[in-house]
């Protein structure tokens, strides 16, 4: 049984390998796409994450928590952050009209005396706790003012403004504990430590998903690789189908299935064959995310930290893949039928499962669809590795999908193989 | 069973689905051991349906066959190991070499590769393509590839072997070496059924005949036989315009 596989294993080896214009498409088409569409969805994201927004800020404090600000706000490397107007200081009037003209996405202004208001603030709250008596007075607030270009998208402005609001929060709370702390010390004979609060809990990138900030950064290479990855994978069906059906159109199958060799023997040769092309396919898609893509500016890819998640992602796709391929060729009646049916479904399913757009992106409707595409599974499987930082138990589920499709596929051709010999 | 009975085909009626008509009409047959039979009939007959038939590839509508007094339907495993076929169209892989394909059907049926090498070389020099050993198929001749057709059913030195037209569309060399070749294999004991329009070819290689027209047998016998059966008819192709009549078929 095995020397017959190896042989079989050799045969469709060299089948593959000799038809150099269709393995140039499986690997060119692809990698062209990855890369052209990676390049155009880069620029949306970009715009949200990777270039900066170009913001004013005014600072009128100009003490402690003024300070504080501005320092967050440069290190945050979100923002292009201008203080002047072509040379000239900004005053509150200038920056709400340059924003209003749209110069710049964003104009913050911290007023005077924030710092000292909030100081008197604190003081007064601690020495209310400390004597016993009730703090009646309502706080002075400090009101840091934000401007939004008006013609900024309304989903963009809302997640901006969310972001900047709980960003500025942050470092209030930041320094009203420092504050409390001084405070403290000054009337406490024990000095206490400083209660840090971790700084950088909140960012602009919150609108996507809940990541630890210093791994996986949501771009359009991490969603593109994975998406183009399980896109070339099932492209293989093409290939794949148009092989099964020139080999049967040949007579080539017949004359195999008379001899002794079952058609189980003669799937496996191509589920081997086709596995190993579609895990070399995996690779150059890892490659091209990493050496290929940082050459034309974009952002290099981040592998997860699941390696083996990854390969069985990549394994299980394959075998859905090389199942969906086969049932098609065993249900095509013609070579021709098979070389248009392949590529269409495959698209199509392909744009179903939110490989050309991200699912996130479609209407209601159509979100409920991407389910039905097993590319769907896998990519969600790879997003999982890819963009969630998940591990080898996150993506079981999607695995385990796949490989019930393939065992699926592979069970009804069989059995519609079988029948055909009582046609 | 009769040991010396190779084939025996009882009552066997196909009917492809979707066609009213049957393609094989309650045919009867005994091929013994050791014979060159062929069959003989006009385009449509059933000839091509009862090889595809005896050697496993469809599965027939009704009746049985037995070969070497085995049901194919219990024994398939032993009797696909034991018989051998040369397809009516060339069924070979056109990007592979000559010798890469007949590896791969050699191998197929568990020739080792020392032994099977041995043969695969022993075969191109017997049908003179030695030096076409490593050219891809398409690239071969109608008459090169009818040959490596021929040499990729008989690898495995088969106890029967089913030819469908293995002389068709060739030039007269070509179809010396496959009947000389034919009859060298039928003399070291291997049964052949064969089928063909060529009255000459047959008079000239079979041991027995069955003419088939409209899925049936109409007649049987050997060359000399028949012609003594017929005895105002000159040659095979009389008789057999004298049965099946000069009608056109589809
Ligand atoms: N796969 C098939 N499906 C339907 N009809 C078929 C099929 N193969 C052959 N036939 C029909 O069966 C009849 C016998 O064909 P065949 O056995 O090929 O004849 P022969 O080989 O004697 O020329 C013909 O009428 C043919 O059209
Ligand atoms: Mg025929």
């Amino acid at each position: 049984m095995t020397y017959k596989l190896i042989r079989l294993i050799h045969k469709d080896l060299l089948s593959l390998i000799r038809d150099r214009a269709g393995l140039l498409m499986l690997f060119l088409m692809p990698l062209t796409l990855v890369l052209i569409m990676t390049n155009i969805q880069d620029n949306t994201f970009n715009v949200v994450r990777e270039s900066r927004i170009p913001a004013l800020l005014l600072n009128l404090d100009q003490d402690s928590l003024g300070c504080a600000i501005e320092r967050e706000l440069y290190r945050s490397q979100t923002f292009d952050l201008h203080q002047s107007l072509d040379e000239t200081p900004l005053t509150p009037q200038t920056l709400e009209a340059a924003v209003a003209r749209g110069e710049y996405l964003l104009g913050i202004i911290i007023p005077q005396g924030a710092t000292h208001a909030i100081r008197k603030n604190v003081a007064r709250y601690i020495n209310g706790v400390f004597s016993g008596a009730p703090v009646n007075k309502e706080p002075d607030s400090v009101n840091i003012r934000v401007f939004l270009d008006p013609t900024t998208k309304s989903s963009f402005r809302r997640a901006l403004a969310g972001a900047m609001h709980e960003y500025s929060m942050q470092l209030e709370a930041d320094f009203l504990f420092k504050e409390i702390t001084r405070e403290v010390n000054k009337i406490s004979p024990i000095p206490i430590d400083n209660i840090e609060l971790s700084r950088s809990q909140v960012k602009i990138t919150e609108q996507y998903a809940a990541l630890d900030q210093d791994k996986l950064l949501p771009n359009s290479v991490q969603h593109n690789i994975p998406a183009w990855g399980i896109f070339s994978i099932f492209f293989i069906v093409v290939s794949l189908s148009g092989n099964l059906l020139k080999e049967r159109e040949d007579g080539c199958m017949s004359r195999l299935m008379v001899m002794p060799c079952p058609f189980a023997l003669y799937i496996t040769s191509k589920v081997v064959v086709y596995t190993v092309l579609c895990l070399t396919l995996s690779c150059l898609m890892l490659l091209m995310g990493f050496w290929i893509f940082p050459l034309t500016g974009l952002p290099a890819l981040m592998m997860g930290h699941s390696i083996s998640g990854m390969l069985l992602m990549f394994l299980t796709a394959s075998l859905a893949a090389i199942g969906y391929g086969v049932a098609i060729a065993t249900f095509s009646t013609s070579y021709q039928q098979t070389t248009i049916f392949a590529p269409m479904s495959v698209v199509i399913l392909a744009a179903i499962g939110g490989i050309w757009i991200p699912a996130f992106t479609m209407p209601p409707l159509m979100q409920h669809l991407t389910t039905l595409s097993p590319m769907n599974w896998g990519l969600e499987g790879l997003y999982d590795i890819f963009v969630r930082d998940g591990n080898f138990f996150s993506v079981l589920p999607e695995a385990l999908s796949l490989t019930l499709f393939a065992i699926l596929c592979f069970g009804v051709s069989a059995v519609y193989h079988h029948h055909k010999k009582n046609t | 069973m009769n040991q010396s009975t190779a084939i025996e085909i009882r009552d066997l009626v196909k009917i492809y689905r979707g066609s009213e008509k049957a393609a094989v009409n309650h045919l009867s047959l005994m091929i013994p051991c050791g014979e060159i039979y062929g069959f003989l009939g006009p385009n449509g007959a059933g000839k091509s349906s009862t090889l595809n038939i005896l050697c496993g590839l469809r599965r027939q509508t009704s009746g049985t066959i037995l070969i070497e007094g085995r049901d194919f339907r219990e024994y398939s495993r032993e009797i696909r190991q034991k018989i051998g076929i040369v397809p009516q169209d060339i069924a070979l892989y056109p990007t592979l070499t000559a010798y890469e394909n007949l590896l791969l059907f050699g191998g197929v049926y568990g020739l080792r590769r020392k032994e099977l090498d041995k043969r695969i070389r022993e075969q191109l020099h017997t049908f003179g393509l030695t030096s076409s050993k490593n050219k891809q198929i398409q690239y071969f001749s109608g008459g090169m590839k009818r040959r490596i057709n021929l040499i990729a059913g008989i690898l495995h030195h088969p106890c029967i072997l089913f030819l469908d037209e293995p002389t068709v569309g060739i030039d007269v060399q070509s179809k010396r070496v496959i009947l000389d070749t034919l009859k060298e294999l039928n003399a070291r004991g291997t049964t052949m059924v064969y089928t063909s329009h060529s009255m000459d070819e047959a008079q000239e290689i079979c041991t027995s005949l069955a003419m088939i027209d409209e899925g049936t047998v109409i007649e049987t016998g050997s060359p000399a036989s028949l012609l003594e059966k017929h005895s105002e008819c000159r040659n095979l192709e009389e008789i057999y315009l004298k049965l099946t009549g000069k009608r056109l078929r589809d």
